[in-house]
């Protein structure tokens, strides 16, 4: 008898767990389901994202909603494990009935998702994924990316590079898809634009690699002009501290995509060195719009704290949606997806523009050097050089000739 | 691509010594877990996750004093007795009630205490990076044979001794020591002479998890403290014990300055396939000393 009861509590209780997780909606709801990493080291970029998407979707639900509907949301963390993602979107879609899914910072994880909105013919936003083949080699109608891409990176990063006097590089990163993807991304265009730079070695890293003083002190005995680190997430805040105790910065240029980002330098404070190459899509400070400026008000008053790149993608992303199901005139995937191909808003950084082809976000990138300055307690882009999106986006002949050959 | 050019005697020894001072923690950390392991038999799996706690803390209480050079002191102090504390009442409040349960029973709960940790960590501290800044006379770095070395590095190449000197006089001279040396290989008999065996095994549990804090402690300031920093450690800790000889503290040290070793000279030879080498030693080790290279307490 006893056992029976304890079974039974332990049902109830499982019961509760499920029911408290699945907060009950008006059925004229729009329901947006995010697929997120928010356990482990990347989720400080899934809570910024989620922020951001908040903030946006208050004000909108305020004013009305979209359509007379309010928007709502509900978040499954996929601990950035492909198959735990992969079962949540599946979740969300048979369980939850969301319209759209949203989600998330893993590659892996949001390419499989893709696959799976596809073939449910479901809206799927990659918010943080930077494979270039979300919206490449295996984009289609359903998806779309509201982040840059490796590609975009290696463009801006080559870009602005090849105005700088290096010839001798070192490429050092994490040995997986992402840090080899950006690695490839900047040296091939790197060598098309300037092809006299000469590549004098590589380090390959574990993800999460603790301690990056040995990689530095023998990177510092090949004596190249500079390092381009495909290091990204948690990676970049233990190599910035080993570059500035070994005094890397000051011997040899260093290049890192999102060295510059506030994700990166506010965590290091003052520690951080200073004249550490970085391109970002976004800074608090840059550009200073009035836009910008309502922006980064409103966000810290929520949350305070500055808002970083990932918050606004969660504030545009949510904008997105919200005009994309005006423009679609009723909550249907096919037109939803349709709306949004091609779809121009207003941000803190400028117009932005879903390029049609690929549902790929049109973002600029910017270019920086970190630097001291009086005023923050951590480290900012100074010098900022502005690649347009123009520059930077794939190519439409590149992407047919992936996509041909997938 | 020419690498044979790049490496010069000077560029070895330099690396040499930044792998040493990587041992450093690696052993700190190792030896207290070959100590629990040997003394009570059992793998603590959520040994990676107290290191974790100890770097938590002790950015928590260094921030508290302000980032000074004496909060820092205080933090390299506190923070293991901290995790100390935290291991004493685990272990006299639910683990002591085990000890009888097979061995599997006390895996899984080393486990479930493993997931327990990593949550409350980020309860607490939540999922932000954080990081540490040493106190200013370790920032920077000296010229050791014309290339740059950070000055903390050396600060832990000096700790490495003291810590293995501590533990020699711990397991050699004192009576606790000899008791728990007694304990791992008949603990029936040490309980049969009239010793308490319970609080021997405490006390050990406790030094162990203490070494783990340390451990976690001292490697704050060098790099980016947060959730995820046990999963590594833990592993490297387990393949370090194992080829060392379970439970003996002296293979720890020695399996340290293996991995530790062709880690950083791994990176210098070829740094493209560095990842390979620690984990190669660690597969050689174990065809030629399937048990690890000191005698195993098990």
């Amino acid at each position: 008898m006893r056992r029976i009861v304890s079974y039974m509590m332990f049902v109830c209780l499982l019961a509760s767990m499920i029911g408290s997780s699945t907060l009950t909606f008006a059925a004229s709801d729009i329901k947006v389901g995010i697929i997120d990493t928010y356990s482990g080291p990347p989720s400080s970029y899934g809570l910024d994202v989620l922020d951001g998407f908040k903030l946006a979707l208050n004000k909108i639900n305020a004013n009305g909603g979209v359509l007379g509907k309010k928007i709502t949301f509900v978040t499954r963390d996929d601990k950035f494990k492909v198959d735990l993602g992969l079962t949540e979107a599946k979740e969300l879609i048979m369980r939850e009935n969301v319209n759209l899914l949203l989600g998330t910072i893993n590659s892996a994880v949001s390419l499989a998702v893709s696959d799976l909105a596809k073939k449910e013919k479901i809206p799927f936003i990659v918010t943080y994924g930077k494979s270039s083949n979300i919206t490449g080699s295996k984009g289609h109608k359903f998806v779309f990316s509201m982040n840059e891409n490796t590609e975009m990176i290696g463009k801006a990063a080559a870009i602005g590079l090849a105005k700088r006097p290096f010839v001798k590089y070192w490429i050092a990163g994490d040995d997986y898809e992402y840090g080899h993807a950006i690695a490839d991304a900047v040296w091939n265009h790197l060598k098309k634009i300037k092809p006299d730079v000469k590549l004098v070695g590589q380090s390959w890293w574990k993800v999460g690699e603790p301690d990056f003083t040995p990689y530095i002190t023998s990177i510092l005995s090949a004596k190249p002009d500079a390092v381009i680190v495909a290091t990204g997430g948690a990676g970049c805040i233990p190599f910035l501290k080993a570059a500035k105790n070994t005094g890397f910065n000051r011997k040899v240029a260093i290049y890192m995509h999102t060295a510059t980002e506030l994700s990166t330098l506010r965590p290091l404070g003052l520690d951080a060195p200073q004249g550490v190459i970085g391109t970002a899509n976004y800074y608090f400070y840059y550009p200073e719009t009035p836009e910008n400026k309502v922006f980064v008000e409103e966000f810290k008053k929520a949350y305070s704290r500055y808002p970083s790149f990932g918050s606004l993608i969660g504030w545009y992303t949510a904008n997105f949606i919200a005009k994309a199901y005006e423009k679609a005139g009723k909550v249907d995937p096919e037109k939803f997806a349709d709306a949004l191909s091609g779809m121009t808003i207003d941000s803190p950084i400028g117009k932005l523009t879903v390029r049609q082809f690929d549902n790929q976000l049109m973002l600029p990138m910017f270019m920086g050097v970190t630097k001291k300055v009086p005023g923050y307690d951590f480290l900012i882009a100074t010098d900022i050089v502005t690649i347009p999106a123009e520059e930077i986006m794939p190519s439409i002949e590149d992407i047919k000739k992936a996509r041909s050959q997938d | 691509m020419d690498f044979s050019t790049t490496i010069t005697f000077n560029g070895l020894i330099q690396q040499f010594i930044v792998g040493l001072s990587r041992t450093t923690i690696l052993f700190i950390v190792s030896s207290g877990l070959s100590l629990v392991l040997g003394v009570l038999r059992i793998p603590n799996v959520a040994h990676g996750s107290l290191y974790m706690l100890g770097a938590f803390l002790c950015y928590s209480v260094a921030t508290l004093f302000g980032n000074s050079p004496i909060g820092f002191w205080f933090a390299i102090l506190l923070a293991p007795i901290g995790v100390a504390i935290i291991s004493l009442a685990t272990e006299r409040g639910l683990f002591c009630h085990l000890y009888d349960r097979e061995h599997l029973m006390l895996l899984l709960f080393t486990f479930a205490l493993m997931l327990i940790f990593h949550d409350a960590v980020k309860l607490i501290w939540g999922s932000e990076y954080r990081s540490l800044t040493p106190p200013v006379i370790f920032q920077g770095s000296l010229p050791i044979l014309g290339m740059p070395f950070p000055k903390y590095n050396l600060f832990l190449l000096s700790i490495g001794p003291i810590v293995a000197v501590g533990l020699w006089f711990l397991t050699q001279r004192t009576k606790i020591g000899k008791i728990a040396r007694a304990a791992a290989v008949d603990r029936d008999m040490v309980g049969a002479v009239g010793i308490n065996v319970s609080w021997v095994f405490a006390s050990v549990f406790v030094i162990g998890c203490f070494l783990a804090g340390l451990g976690g402690a001292l490697v704050a300031p060098t790099q980016n403290i947060t959730q995820g920093m046990d999963h590594t450690i833990i592993m490297e800790a387990f393949l370090i014990v194992i080829i060392g000889g379970l439970g003996n503290v002296w293979g720890a040290l020695l399996g340290a300055l293996i991995f530790g070793l062709t880690d950083s000279m791994g990176i210098m030879i070829l740094p493209q396939f560095s990842i390979v080498f620690p984990y190669a030693a660690v597969v050689i080790v174990l065809i030629f000393r399937p048990k690890g290279l000191l005698r195993a307490t098990w």
